[in-house]
């Protein structure tokens, strides 16, 4: 056979949704590697524009929800097609890219602004 | 995929030079004795520009996204066996009347 499925159960719902568990973990790796990208782009603009304390961490939920739109833009607004749920494309990669987005930010800050 | 990839590279230099300019632009401060307000404004330019760069190159790079449905086009389970033990030749096709002008159509 050419590709091999796995079945996703919803307990709330007379019928089961079956979708290629394959092509899901592809993309949510194509979702992980967007999201740690922007972070660590967005940690160094952050750093190098000199923000401190709360601002960099708005600038943090402004880069990322651009992002998510990006990447909601690019599922061509057909979001179930691609995922089996939002909270996989809004939220997946958000406190793994927040702690990346925190060491650059310090870093660039650093770099540009003390030494 | 390498021109995204280019474009992210391209991006990320962008990105140093803008600090390299921060950098300069802090010693000259430090020499005028003026506080840091904000980068200059060629600076922040080129932070929108590497914004906007490294989005396009941060969605393009990893890769398309693939349809989970099972129904779609490109997750067909059916495929034509490769396998040549199953194809037999010896049927009841031969009762047919021979047509020079019937095509197969593989999908």
């Amino acid at each position: 056979m050419a590709n091999h499925d796995d079945s996703g159960k919803k307990s709330s719902e007379n019928e089961v949704p079956t979708f290629n568990a394959e092509n899901l973990q592809s993309n949510m790796k194509v979702v992980y590697y967007s999201r740690t990208f922007m972070s660590i782009i967005g940690g160094v603009i952050a750093g190098i524009l000199g923000f401190t304390g709360l601002m960099g961490f708005v600038v943090y939920l402004l880069v990322m929800a651009i992002t998510s739109v990006c990447l909601t833009a690019r599922a061509g607004f057909s979001i179930h097609s691609y995922f089996d749920s939002w909270n996989r494309v809004l939220l997946d990669g958000f406190l793994g890219g927040l702690l990346s987005f925190v060491l650059f930010w310090t870093f660039a800050y650093d770099i540009v602004h003390i030494f | 995929m390498s021109v995204s990839f280019a474009v992210g590279v391209l991006a990320v230099l962008m990105l140093l030079h803008a600090a390299y300019s921060t950098i300069q632009y802090r010693a000259l401060l430090k020499i005028t004795e003026d506080e840091f307000t904000g980068p200059p404004y060629e600076v922040l330019v080129e932070l929108i520009l590497v914004l906007i760069l490294s989005l396009f190159a941060g969605l393009t790079v990893p890769g398309n996204f693939r349809s989970i449905l099972p129904d779609s086009d490109e997750n067909r389970v059916v495929s034509l066996p490769s396998n040549m033990n199953f194809m037999i030749f010896n049927h009841r096709g031969k009762a047919f009347p021979t047509e020079s002008s019937l095509k197969l159509i593989l999908n």
